[in-house]
């Protein structure tokens, strides 16, 4: 039996309370959200905190904020949530995908977005489409607020960027341009419960309907210590008209912009193989989709 | 079809609102006053000798109680089959692999148990460790047990008819290769108990089990204690699937402890020791040759097998048997030879697991049989409907086919299936395979040699009469065993359904061998159907003398005496009943004579009303040399049609609809009779493409959590189409065989059939990973 080790628990009603709390513990409080993937580290001892401090009591930090050309999405919102708002599922269909495969729907009835990104898991559903889409997020501590690209944010399996007395506080989404398009492909075992063998975010913005594409961003996960750029994929589809043999192209160089390993999920010879099959897809989808945008 | 008031009919599970409400209470929910929590200190190595236990450094920790190793607990040999006692209650002379257990701590709480535990010191001497089956079986392997230097802890060797004579007179003969992985039994209660010793020498233990019965053997024998003074006692069980079909050490190390400290002692699996203790799916390397004529008449059957066993024998000697003589049928085949290995590695002991030894074997050789009949040009279904067996025959081993309802299952699920209009017309990535399976109804001998009844069951009645109390040892673990057995009796007695109260799983009850090899509703439900039939004998004698009318002219019905021969003024028991019980609520008023009042009379005649039941087998086909695994009394037969989409840039496979036709003799509660085919389709399809307990390069599990080891989820179930088809078997209570098992043997081949079918590779390798099948088809048309 794995038993659950002594910690304090705080409850902060606010903000500034949390972040006052959080940085006289010095490193030794963790804050906690969904707690899918905390309490289980801390079972197992991988992690001890002294502390933990739940944000479940935030005002603000549990909702979706539509604001002038953004949206602002609270770190406490569940995952479950983001695949019931019709303005995630319209405005933000990449990630409503992504939300839908997480974990299980009894993980996504707890787990956080939050959760999702601070834990900077290399397999994490939410990143890819999130960073493929240029999100921001911002981080509070008791000094000031700061706010930085998400993908600056990881540094590799479990470290980012993060002060030991910051909160993230919630993610920036801008408003996806006119003509662009994304999806968001994890290839698991099962339909549910599911660490992606590989995943792929493709975001693509259109010129026109029928135009060149001028912007696009290739998201491969599970693949690297961190979701990574398939580079040379995105070059290539930069500024070209895209045609099912340009996606071909692209996919195929996708599988070389990453160095995989073997693990107990899959040889990095599939993964490779696997990331042409997901990048060809995605980008299909987002294509059909770009076009169709307004 | 006879008219039934109870059986047959899809009633309610006894424990249902128990279990939906949470009011059911599990081993590890079970606590005491004064209770002591026990931790077990496992080896970390694969193989090794054990030079030093110092647990000095434990027993300095406060809140410790006690430490035992086998200094403690002596080195008295169990296992399953006593031919094959392999193991001790904790390591002596050297561990066998990483997990085998050396010593169990008591403190009073698990935080200071664990504590403790990590502070026993042993020095070790390291071993070379082997974790495969041919690694162990080479030319001067260390043995892993003195008593088996080549590491081949059991072989057999069997031939029905004349193979190589057979093969002669074959016109297609063809041999192919199959391996499946560890399967892990994936139930979701770990395995946990609570011992207690009480001042009079009693033990009583509650654990998660399927047989009670053998566990109160082993704990007599291995703690000397009598075996009336062990009561096991099984509380509600969250599956067992085989790995809870013998003792455990913490059954054993928890009673010690109890016995040494006089306080009750509760032990609990982690998932990781779980996986650990394993007792699961062997691994099963089959090479089968097959010779046929070219009308596709099956011929001869060749079967070699090596099973990996892991560190001790378990179930295994069973389990290689199994491997060859359940393809003793459902076909005709004359002639099969067969060679069976079970080999000792370093990793966690397998055992018996649903379909126990037959799963491999079934599919490879129903792949094997879709490939010959391809070969033949001979539709699937076609071949298989013209080789099977039909009711009344007797395999080449010796298996009395008294019922079998096999051609009916492959019809209902071909015609339920729409199979003509799919098989070879679908598109490309979909497909559709057909497989048919085979199973024992109950072991026809205990796992120790004895005369002794497999099933017994107890009824008494309530004083007043309203309520029948039905004892039983059978062990209710999800399956539905109280269900049904509840059933029955309520049917036999021609009482209410809920007119009956179960009192199971309980040593003190009576004897019961348990919830394994698909046992309990043919053979525990004879004892029941028995015990039911005698109080309702006893009842009717009282009346009839009270009334004066014979007892053939009487029968008990839904709670009411039938009067066969007309109305009888039975005003007398009423107006006394009604004296007797004033003021009481519920008082008979109808104008029929209640089951009720007449066995109150009883009571008041006799005292009492007690009955008992007892099961064994009769004589079983057979007289060579492991004849007794494999013979039954009845055998169940199922066939299934599954169909699957294949991603064909992927390789993942998606199960799109399953059809399941299962020969369950009589079903005696239709929904249960369903809930097993589903469970067993589940567990198959799991094994088909998803499980494998996978170990690292030390030999410790690699995946021992339900997030790596892959058993299906919910969402990865298609809709199954059930089909219960019934051939009244004679051998059975009511007509009742087994579903239990059975129903796991078609699934896996049926998959790799329909793979076939989708993408045209044959894939011999379980499971049917994405990149398996990717790996596959790239093959293939890399070939072209």
């Amino acid at each position: 039996m794995l038993l659950l080790p002594r910690f304090d628990y705080e409850e902060p009603k606010d903000l500034s309370e949390a972040c006052k709390i959080l940085a006289g513990l010095k490193g030794n409080g963790k804050i906690i959200a969904g707690g899918t993937d905390l309490l289980v580290n801390m079972k197992k001892g991988l992690v001890s905190p002294s502390c933990l401090v739940s944000i479940g009591r935030i005002p603000g930090l549990s909702e979706i904020e539509p604001q002038n050309s953004s949206i602002f999405i609270g770190s406490n919102l569940i995952v479950a949530k983001l695949t019931e708002f019709a303005l995630i599922r319209k405005r933000y269909p990449m990630l409503y995908e992504a939300a839908s495969v997480l974990g299980s729907p009894l993980i996504r009835n707890r787990a956080t977005i939050g959760g999702n990104i601070v834990t900077a898991r290399p397999a994490a559903d939410l990143p890819p489409p999130l960073i493929a889409m240029g999100a921001k997020i911002k981080l509070k501590n008791k000094r000031g607020e700061r706010e930085i690209e998400l993908e600056k944010f990881f540094k590799g399996p479990g470290e980012t960027i993060i002060k030991q007395d910051e909160i993230l506080t919630g993610i920036i989404l801008d408003e996806p341009p006119m003509f662009s398009g994304g999806s968001y492909i994890k290839l698991g075992h099962r339909k549910a419960l599911e660490i992606a063998i590989v995943a792929v975010a493709s975001f693509i913005t259109l010129d026109k309907p029928d135009g060149i594409i001028v912007d696009a961003k290739v998201i491969l996960s599970s693949v690297a210590p961190k979701a990574i750029h398939a580079v040379s994929a995105e070059k290539t589809l930069i500024g070209e008209k895209p045609t099912n043999k340009l996606i071909e192209k692209a996919a195929n160089l996708a599988s070389g912009d990453c160095t995989p390993i073997d693990d107990i999920r899959g040889s990095a010879e599939y993964r490779c193989a696997m990331v042409e099959v997901l990048t060809k897809r995605t980008l299909t989808a987002a294509l059909k989709q770009a076009k169709k945008s307004r | 079809m006879k008219d039934f008031s109870v059986i047959n009919k899809r009633l309610p599970r006894v424990d249902a609102w128990s279990k939906v409400t949470g009011e059911a209470r599990y081993a590890a929910d079970l606590s005491m006053p004064n209770m002591l929590y026990a931790v077990l200190f496992q080896s970390p190595l694969a193989h090794a000798k054990i030079l030093n236990i110092d647990t000095s450094a434990a027993k300095k920790i406060v809140g410790v109680k006690d430490i035992v190793t086998y200094k403690e607990a002596g080195t008295i040999r169990y296992g399953v089959s006593p031919a094959r006692y392999d193991e001790t209650m904790f390591c002596y002379d050297k561990v066998r692999y990483v997990g085998d257990e050396i010593a169990a701590v008591a403190a009073i709480d698990f935080e200071t148990a664990m504590e403790a535990a990590s502070l026993i010191k042993v020095d070790y001497e390291e071993l070379p460790f082997y974790l495969n089956v041919f690694d162990a079986i080479k030319e001067g392997a260390v043995p892993i047990h003195d008593d088996y230097p080549n590491n081949i802890g059991a072989e057999v060797h069997q031939e029905f008819g004349n193979v190589e004579d057979a093969f002669k007179e074959c016109d297609y003969i063809r041999t192919d290769r199959f391996v499946n992985k560890k399967q892990d039994g994936g139930f979701l209660e770990p395995q946990a108990c609570l011992a207690y010793y009480d001042m009079n020498g009693n033990l009583t233990l509650y654990t998660s089990t399927q047989t009670p019965h053998y566990v109160q053997r082993t704990v007599s024998m291995v703690l000397n204690i009598p075996i009336g003074k062990v009561r096991v006692v099984k509380p509600y069980v969250g599956g067992g699937f085989g790995p809870k079909a013998s003792a455990n050490t913490i059954e054993l190390a928890a009673s010690l402890l109890s016995m040494r400290t006089g306080r009750p002692v509760k032990m609990v699996m982690n998932r990781e020791q779980v996986f650990m203790h394993s007792r699961g799916r062997h691994q099963f390397y089959h090479e089968l040759t097959t010779g046929v004529k070219k009308d596709g008449t099956i011929h001869a059957l060749k079967n070699t097998c090596y099973l990996d066993g892991g560190a001790y024998s378990s179930f295994g000697i069973a389990t290689v048997y199994y491997a060859g003589s359940l393809l003793g049928a459902p076909y005709r085949l004359p002639n099969m030879k067969y060679d069976g290995y079970r080999v000792y590695t370093n990793k966690p002991a397998c055992g018996a697991q649903r379909g126990h030894g037959g799963v491999a074997a079934r599919a490879a050789w129903e792949q094997q049989l879709d490939i010959i009949a391809g070969e033949l040009g001979i539709d699937p279904i076609e071949f298989r409907l013209k080789n099977v067996r039909e009711k009344g025959e007797v395999t080449c081993n010796d298996f009395n086919l008294s019922s079998f309802g096999m051609k009916e299952c492959l019809e209902a699920i071909r015609d339920r299936s729409d199979w003509k209009n799919k098989k070879g017309k679908l598109p490309k990535g979909k497909g559709i395979g057909v497989a048919c399976g085979f199973f024992v109804s109950g072991a026809g001998y205990p796992i120790y040699r004895s005369e002794t009844f497999h099933s017994t069951a107890m009824i008494k009645l309530s004083e007043d009469g309203g309520t029948v109390e039905l004892y039983t040892a059978a062990a209710e673990i999800g399956q539905g065993s109280d269900t049904v057995l509840t059933m029955m009796a309520a049917e036999a007695l021609g009482v209410r359904y809920e007119d009956v109260k179960i009192y199971s799983g309980d040593t003190d009850f009576g004897v019961d061998l348990g919830a394994y090899s698909s046992r309990q509703t043919l053979m525990s439900g004879h004892a029941v159907k028995q015990a039911a039939e005698d109080v309702k004998r006893q009842v009717l004698e009282v009346l009839s003398k009270r009334l004066n009318i014979p007892v053939e002219d009487m029968d008990i019905k839904d709670g009411y005496i039938v009067f066969k021969k007309g109305p009888v003024d039975f005003s007398g028991i009423r107006s006394y009943y009604i004296k007797e019980h004033r003021g009481w609520a519920e008082q008979p008023s109808d104008d029929r004579l209640t089951f009720k009042e007449a066995a109150r009379i009883a009571y008041i005649e006799r005292g009492t009303i007690v009955s008992t039941g007892a099961y064994k087998p009769g004589e079983l086909g057979g007289k060579y040399k492991g004849a007794t695994v494999g013979t039954s009394p009845a055998y169940g037969c199922s066939a299934q049609i599954v169909e699957v989409t294949v991603d064909m840039e992927t390789g993942k496979v998606t199960v799109d609809k399953m059809t399941d036709a299962h020969d369950c003799g009589f079903a005696i509660n239709r929904t249960n009779v369903e809930g097993q085919m589903q469970g067993s389709l589940s567990m198959g399809l799991g094994e088909a493409l998803f499980e494998e307990v996978k170990f690292d390069e030390k030999g410790r599990v690699a995946n021992p959590t339900f997030g790596e080891y892959r058993i299906p989820t919910a969402l990865d179930m298609p809709n199954v189409n059930t089909i219960i088809i019934e051939s009244d078997e004679p051998n059975g209570p009511f007509g009742a065989k087994e579903v239990g098992e059975g129903a796991i043997m078609p699934t896996i081949p049926a998959i790799l059939n329909a793979i076939y079918d989708a993408v045209g590779v044959r894939i011999d390798e379980l499971p049917v990973t994405s990149e398996r099948l990717y790996n596959a088809i790239k093959e293939k048309e890399r070939k072209k």
